[in-house]
């Protein structure tokens, strides 16, 4: 079987001394563009990728990281400019031993993993019982990457969490004969820590052993604790290419043209008075699965924030809260629902921004069940300035960026009447100057009285919140307030008494 | 608790999908049940031949269906087409048997080429299977205006085949679930149908056509859909266009009550087979039931909303 190409040790490369900077490049691309309509994705990109280094690609959403790495993976021709794998102008067939592991994962939900493998990496693999060599090879990959992976090579993709689909989508990519370049587009959003240090370790024999690695990630501080050197895109083009080493995450920040916000200025959260505010949404002992015996308050414009360890009983307190069908729940105002995975269920992806943006506001908006179009251009012309969605109200949602997307789907909920808004984690994979106009969006909406309910991942963002739960084991086991409120006091919650439960 | 949870979870998940055949298995012995207690002659070799063997075509004509459930699409025109193929076998097989197959052999292309043109020109299959299905029946009414016309000798005597110590008609219902299986769901054509079906944009970036898949699952929909008119005619002794116009809807039914779905990605041999035998025994316990002829049809109906309610409940209670 071809597909084990990795000795478990990892070899060598012949030239340790001189380091990645003097080894041959893998994939070269120079002054490559790309238009998609008016939309000029790329401007103008050189970038080279050496064999046996980890290239850290950072920039905003729509900077054209994606498009990016579709060109070099070869998915994509580029319109001018040229893209160069070991040195020769690359043919559709040379781009077999550069792979990539997408964000969204490139799996049918339908198959199996080892069915899923065969669509992939049928070139390794043996045409007569196949599907035993797929299964032993994946799983074989599985352990090496993500030990306690927990994944069956029978097992239908769309019977796993989000978490475990990443990591089959990251086996994926790296099963094939020869791999000289592996594309990583956001590996670790759905990964738990440890998962992505076990992920991370496994680069780093992937690189000993001569491969090149190109990482995508909008978490900074992982890019730089891994990369060998960072690249910068900005406006289509690469800005700036340094050594990891002696970058800090404010100079990243800096270069991608961040206005570095060390501090939230917007609005300070109002840490007193929450006890006083008229409760518009509680549960008492809420008791099923995944929840055992959650008790919480929402008040009128407050923003409440549940954290800790993804999965743990926040998603179920949401729909509750969405569905209050149970009595150990009370909401007394109308919900609006931000989802986190907008590819699934958030975009009507044949309608328009204006039409997306609308569709919940529209019966408040007309009148004896006819709609009132100036209207509802009105509050979409209105909306669409605030967040300053590109492409306007008339663009077609899916030819927004993800950042842009996921502005309109933010904006789609505060644009209705509803006076309680559910947020499930909806900023993951979006970029830092998305989240802090939406972040200042959320306290503007709150200080009008609505009140948010904000379900995160990302510890960090919980410091916008007046009031923070924080869940282990479908329990609420903390209830922090205004200074309280910090990233280490949330993981130090989070992981605290951890072998009790387990 | 995650960690406890996680092994037991796929296979809660292989339950829930393989519960609505279950169900339709529980409604199919049911029924069986009930036509023994009217007809104790029922439990017999001789009894279960006679109630099967009109469930032959049909599910038959269900894999086909089945087959571009797969991919994602759906044909409106398997009724008429089976109906073809029984004015074909009863005309040009029986005066011409070279002609006659050959016709088969073009009508199983014909279908090869409808899927290719659908895929080419992005046309709905909705659309352009209802338009084959006027074709299919234009062409049945040229061959054979009014239904007549004989079978072959060797279709006659398989209409007429009954073997010792089993039910004759179970013989080509699990032969035939068993190579659809075997294409379906365990080689890597199977693979590529149903990637179709469940996210092309995989399969384009894996580097594989989608036309390919696309172009076998019709063509095996037309295999089968010519094998459905064979038995059909091998029973009915003659030729009619319209005798099978009601499997159209009839096969889809009977997929859904397997376990299939219209938003295609997967594939329910096993599961269209004892959907299928269930459609066509509804109609038998209702004849042995003396319901009115003319009420059939809205009895049938209710029955199978109730299977597919039972459907629900059962997916609801495992998820």
């Amino acid at each position: 079987m071809h597909v084990d190409n990795l000795p478990a040790g990892g070899t060598a490369p012949p030239d340790t001394d001189t380091g990645p900077a003097g080894r041959p490049p893998v994939v070269t691309a120079r002054g490559v563009t790309k238009t998609y309509g008016r939309t000029r994705a790329l401007t103008g990109v050189d970038l080279e990728v050496r064999a046996g280094e980890v290239l850290g690609l950072v920039g905003h959403n729509g900077a054209g990281k994606s498009t990016l790495m579709r060109v070099l993976a070869g998915l994509e021709p580029c319109d001018a400019g040229t893209v160069l794998v070991h040195g020769a102008k690359a043919s559709a067939g040379d781009f077999r031993t550069v792979r990539m592991a997408y964000q969204e994962t490139s799996l049918c939900p339908d198959l199996t993993v080892a069915e899923n493998m065969w669509v992939s990496s049928r070139h390794c693999l043996p045409r007569l019982r196949w599907r035993r060599a797929a299964s032993d090879a994946v799983g074989r990959r599985l352990d090496e990457m993500f030990p306690g992976h927990g994944v069956s090579p029978r097992d239908r993709v769309e019977d796993l969490s989000l978490a475990r689909r990443q990591m089959v989508e990251i086996a994926r990519a790296c099963l094939v004969d020869r791999l000289d370049l592996l594309i990583l587009d956001e590996p670790t959003e759905s990964l738990g820590p440890d998962a992505a240090r076990s992920l991370y370790a496994y680069v780093r024999r992937l690189t000993e052993a001569g491969t090149a690695v190109l990482l995508i990630s909008h978490r900074i501080r992982e890019v730089l604790s891994v990369a060998d050197r960072v690249a910068v895109l900005r406006d289509g083009a690469v800005t700036a290419e340094r050594p990891a080493s002696g970058l800090s995450e404010p100079d990243v920040l800096g270069l991608m043209g961040a206005h570095v916000a060390a501090a939230p200025t917007f609005g300070a959260p109002a840490a007193a008075g929450t006890a006083a505010r008229e409760t518009v949404a509680e549960l008492l002992g809420a008791t099923g699965p995944g929840l055992r015996e959650v008790t919480l308050r929402v008040g009128r414009g407050e923003v409440v924030g549940l954290a800790g360890l993804a999965g743990q009983g926040q998603q179920e307190v949401l729909e509750r809260l969405w569905r209050p069908v149970r009595r150990d729940t009370t909401v007394g105002v109308s919900r609006a629902y931000v989802p986190g995975d907008r590819q699934r269920s958030g975009v009507l992806p044949l309608w328009s921004v204006g039409d997306n943006l609308i569709v919940t506001a529209l019966r408040g908006i007309a009148r004896r069940g006819l709609r009132r179009p100036a209207e509802e251009r009105a509050v979409v012309a209105d909306w669409v300035k605030r967040l300053s969605i590109r492409g306007g109200a008339e663009a077609g949602i899916t030819e927004l960026s993800g950042g842009n997307q996921q502005k309109v789907i933010v904006a789609r909920a505060f644009a209705s009447p509803a006076g309680l808004v559910l947020l499930d984690d909806p900023f993951r994979g979006v970029d830092v100057h998305t989240k802090t106009d939406l972040y200042g969006l959320i306290r503007q909406e709150a200080a009008k009285g609505r009140s948010v309910v904000w379900y995160s991942s990302e510890n960090a963002e919980m410091a916008h919140c007046d009031r923070v739960y924080v869940f282990r084991a479908g329990r609420v086991v903390a209830e922090l307030t205004g200074e309280e409120i910090s990233e280490e006091r949330i993981i130090g919650v989070s992981f605290a008494e951890k072998g009790e439960d387990d | 608790m995650a960690q406890l949870l996680a092994p037991a979870l796929p296979g809660r998940a292989r339950m829930r999908r393989s519960a609505p055949a279950a169900v339709s298995a529980v409604a199919l012995i049911v029924m069986i049940g009930v036509c023994s207690s009217l007809q104790p002659g029922v439990l017999t070799v001789e009894g279960l031949t006679l109630v099967l063997s009109a469930t032959v075509p049909l599910v038959i004509a269900a894999q086909a269906q089945m087959t571009l459930m797969a991919v994602g699409d759906i044909d409106l025109g398997i009724g008429n087409f089976v109906g073809l193929v029984t004015v074909v076998s009863a005309t040009l097989l029986v005066s011409s048997p070279l002609t006659g197959v050959l016709v088969l052999a073009g009508l199983v292309a014909a279908y090869a080429v409808l899927g290719f043109l659908i895929h080419l020109r992005q046309v709905p299959a909705l659309i352009a299977t209802l338009g084959a299905s006027f074709v299919w029946l234009g062409l049945g009414l040229f061959l054979l205006p009014t239904p007549g016309g004989t079978t072959p000798e060797w279709l006659a005597s398989f209409g007429a085949w009954q073997p010792a110590g089993f039910p004759a008609p179970l013989l080509p219902i699990v032969v035939v679930a068993l190579l659809v299986y075997l294409l379906s769901a365990r080689s890597a054509l199977g693979v590529r149908m149903r990637g179709l079906g469940s996210n092309p944009v995989v399969l384009r970036r894996a580097g594989l056509r989608p036309v390919t898949s696309r172009v076998v699952a019709y063509a095996a929909a037309g295999v089968l859909g010519v094998l459905s008119g064979l038995v059909l005619a091998s029973q009915t002794g003659g030729g009619d266009v319209s005798s099978a116009s009601s499997y159209t809807l009839m096969t889809v039914a009977a997929v859904i009550l397997g376990g299939g779905s219209f938003a295609g990605g997967t594939a329910v041999p096993w599961g269209a087979a004892v959907g299928g035998v269930t459609l066509g025994l509804v109609s038998v316990v209702l004849s042995l039931l003396d319901v009115r002829s003319d009420m059939q049809s809205a009895v049938q109906g209710v029955i199978v909303l109730a299977v597919l309610a039972g459907r629900v409940v059962v997916g609801k209670v495992l998820r």
